[in-house]
């Protein structure tokens, strides 16, 4: 690493995420923290072998985006970690209750609490040090750990607690009404009149649909492109009556997931999957977003949240990426002349194994596709993770620090597009090409599809977005 | 009869067997219990979760694959600690020498083996041990997050290696007077041994097997539990 970038942290002083403590949560007593500490003893396994098992050899220094971007101990993932670790091995472990600080454990300072927000706020959760870890120590457990003692002491960051509430009272992060939906949806469907020339419908509340697709609300309200797409592939396969959207459940959109309150996100997911037994659908059909397709596919599904489904969840990169394999679409490559690469949202990627299906779409429908380096399990995160992303509130440190990574590795493939099927990407990776005056587009994977696939014999013709 | 000797050779050796099998199948069952609810798979991830967590105990390659440097001192520090580990069984008991010698080997050609290997082996274990108590202090990124449990258990196991390598290349050294003590405390009437730095090496490798089930050194067995839980599909 140069010189250069290791002192781009040090010129900007990094902002601190505004946290307004929270009237209705008790008072937040030492006592009260060290108990959720000691609760680690009795599990999850995850958290306690963490708790036991660090070596301290600090590869995951040299795999975080954030340690990357400046090289000091309040960014270093162990030293994170052990914010919490410290404290429980004083009051869990034998060693640290005989011998304290000789056995690296510590007693918890009155007040230490309110620090807390901005360490683990800073951490991306991208789970990239648990892949080069040699332990496989994945500190994301951790930093959700701590984000969940803030929570509970009413002091996760305002934002966060912003898109939480605005996501419980109205089933969506953006606030948005089933009226301002609908017509949403209604000028996408003239949009696509406009670019075919010919009805394509995006069905709602279709009871008896096979196919419930539930996207991340960005995807209708900001980068509507990418459901576009998917109403094409629909329209083409034949299927545009055996899908459907719900006007009132339209946002995989799960914050609870970052503010570490488990009650919260099983209360953000059970209107889904009660939405999808009302519409008596077999397939949750989720849209680009890596943390819902995660929460449903590698949390509330194998943790029996529910109870046995009855249906099935894929993710719709899957179901397009299959079907371009069987030759069932026909697309103008000229329309995606422009070099393409892609970035692994890490909770696509890492977590979810959902690597090859969107390189398959965009290698389909676009002329010019570029590896980013590294990639898929490996690939470094936007910066913007675990709901980082949404805080404007630290964006000079998403921007200089935790995005700087991954602004290198997307300069590097030449790319005029950046595809990533995450919302939470979409938006840092925005943000960063305009603080860093990059001439790059950033998207979905459907978008480009939607550019260039063949429905009437000819590709849309579109109008430029911007 | 002097005490200190007695303690070291006819006492503690009960202790340190004691306390480390209570501590290890108690932490082992602990972990085996603590309940685990959701998936933390990390891909790409093959379908043997066991092929792969044992490949990671024995090669490391997640650490190949972040931090080669350290991979290379930690890999040779750790395979060549195993071998050392194996190879003191020689101290213990005569058995290996004779199944040596029914294999045609001479009592000449074993210790000329042992001298060579066995010493190479303690130079290397030395040299390596230094590398990584020295990247602990130099680097910036390992030295913010050190403490004194992580020199503690380095320096140790320092301090043991290079007792061991004494006995090697100056200090006297009496293999029968060691395997007649190991016999003696399976029969319960201890022999005490005579040689000072013998007895010295004995404690601090004491030391560090009651300190393993108490401290990080522990890592060596959670290592299967942590990757088999980010591997398991």
């Amino acid at each position: 690493m140069s010189q250069e970038t290791a002192q781009v942290g040090h010129d900007h002083p990094v902002e601190k995420p505004k946290v307004v403590a929270d009237q209705s949560k008790p008072v937040v007593t030492p006592e009260k923290i060290i108990q959720a500490i000691k609760a680690i003893d009795q599990g999850p396994k995850v958290l306690k072998l963490y708790m036991e098992n660090c070596a301290k050899c600090g590869t995951c220094a040299t795999q975080c985006p954030v340690y990357y971007g400046e090289q000091s101990k309040k960014y270093n993932p162990a030293a994170r970690s052990d914010l919490i670790r410290s404290i429980f091995k004083r009051h869990c472990t034998t060693t640290g209750k005989l011998l304290g600080g000789l056995a690296g454990a510590r007693e918890y300072r009155d007040g230490e609490i309110e620090e807390w927000a901005e360490h683990f706020y800073t951490c991306t959760g991208c789970r990239r040090c648990a892949t080069y870890c040699p332990m496989g120590i994945d500190n994301s457990v951790i930093t959700r750990k701590g984000r969940a003692i803030l929570d509970a002491c009413g002091l996760t960051p305002d934002t966060m607690k912003k898109v939480v509430r605005i996501s419980l009272e109205t089933g969506n992060t953006d606030g948005a009404s089933p009226q301002a939906f609908k017509a949403a949806i209604q000028f996408l469907e003239e949009e696509m009149k406009d670019e075919h020339g010919i009805d394509i419908e995006i069905p709602l509340d279709r009871k008896g649909a096979e196919y419930f697709y539930v996207p991340p609300s960005g995807d209708v309200l900001v980068n509507p492109e990418a459901t576009t797409g998917i109403a094409k592939v629909f329209y083409v396969l034949g299927l545009q009556d055996k899908w459907t959207m719900s006007s009132q459940y339209f946002d995989g959109a799960n914050y609870g997931l970052f503010t570490g309150n488990d009650a919260d996100m099983k209360a953000d997911n059970k209107p889904y999957i009660e939405e999808a037994k009302r519409l008596g659908c077999k397939t949750l059909f989720m849209g680009e977003c890596g943390h819902a397709y995660r929460i449903m596919k590698m949390i509330m599904e194998p943790s029996k949240w529910w109870g046995e489904l009855p249906f099935r969840i894929i993710n719709c990169m899957e179901f397009t990426a299959q079907h371009i394999k069987e030759g069932r679409f026909k697309f103008d490559l000229s329309k995606n002349a422009q070099p393409v690469t892609y970035h692994d949202p890490c909770n696509f990627g890492r977590s979810c194994n959902i690597v090859e299906e969107p390189r398959i779409i965009l290698k389909a429908s676009c002329s010019d596709f570029r590896e980013m380096y590294p990639n898929r399990g490996e690939n470094w995160c936007c910066g913007g993770g675990a709901g980082l992303s949404a805080m404007d509130d630290i964006i000079k440190f998403r921007m200089e620090v935790s995005g700087q990574k991954k602004m290198a590795q997307i300069r590097a493939t030449g790319a005029k597009y950046v595809a990533a099927a995450c919302s939470n990407c979409k938006r840092q990776l925005s943000q960063l090409m305009e603080f860093h005056k990059e001439d790059i587009a950033v998207g979905g994977v459907h978008d480009m599809l939607s550019r260039a696939i063949m429905i009437n014999g000819k590709a849309a013709e579109r109008v430029e977005y911007d | 009869m002097n005490l200190v000797p007695y303690f070291i050779g006819g006492v503690l050796p009960y202790i340190t067997v004691l306390i480390f099998v209570i501590g290890m199948v108690y932490r082992f069952y602990i972990w085996i219990k603590t309940p685990q609810p959701g998936k933390m798979t990390l891909f790409p991830a093959t379908d043997s979760t066991l092929g792969s967590t044992i490949k990671e105990t024995l090669f490391f390659p997640s650490l190949y694959k972040g931090d080669r440097v350290l991979w290379f001192f930690a890999w040779i520090f750790h395979v060549t600690l195993a071998l050392v580990f194996l190879g003191h069984m020689r101290v213990f008991s005569g058995f290996i020498d004779r199944m040596l010698i029914d294999m045609g080997m001479t009592p000449d050609g074993i210790d000329t083996m042992s001298s060579t290997v066995g010493g190479a082996a303690g130079i290397i274990l030395l040299a390596t041990g230094i590398m990584l108590l020295v990247r602990r202090m130099v680097l910036q990124r390992v030295r913010e997050i050190s403490g004194v449990p992580d020199f503690f258990a380095l320096l140790l196991l320092i301090a043991i290696i290079a007792t061991g390598d004494l006995m090697r290349v100056g200090a006297h050294f009496d293999l029968e007077q060691t395997r007649v003590w190991t016999l003696s405390l399976l029969k319960f009437s201890p022999v005490i041994p005579e040689n000072g730095m013998f007895l010295l090496h004995a404690l601090l490798a004491m030391l560090l097997v009651v300190y393993i089930p108490f401290s990080k050194i522990l890592h060596f067995g959670g290592i299967f539990f942590t990757q088999a839980l980010v591997k398991r599909r």
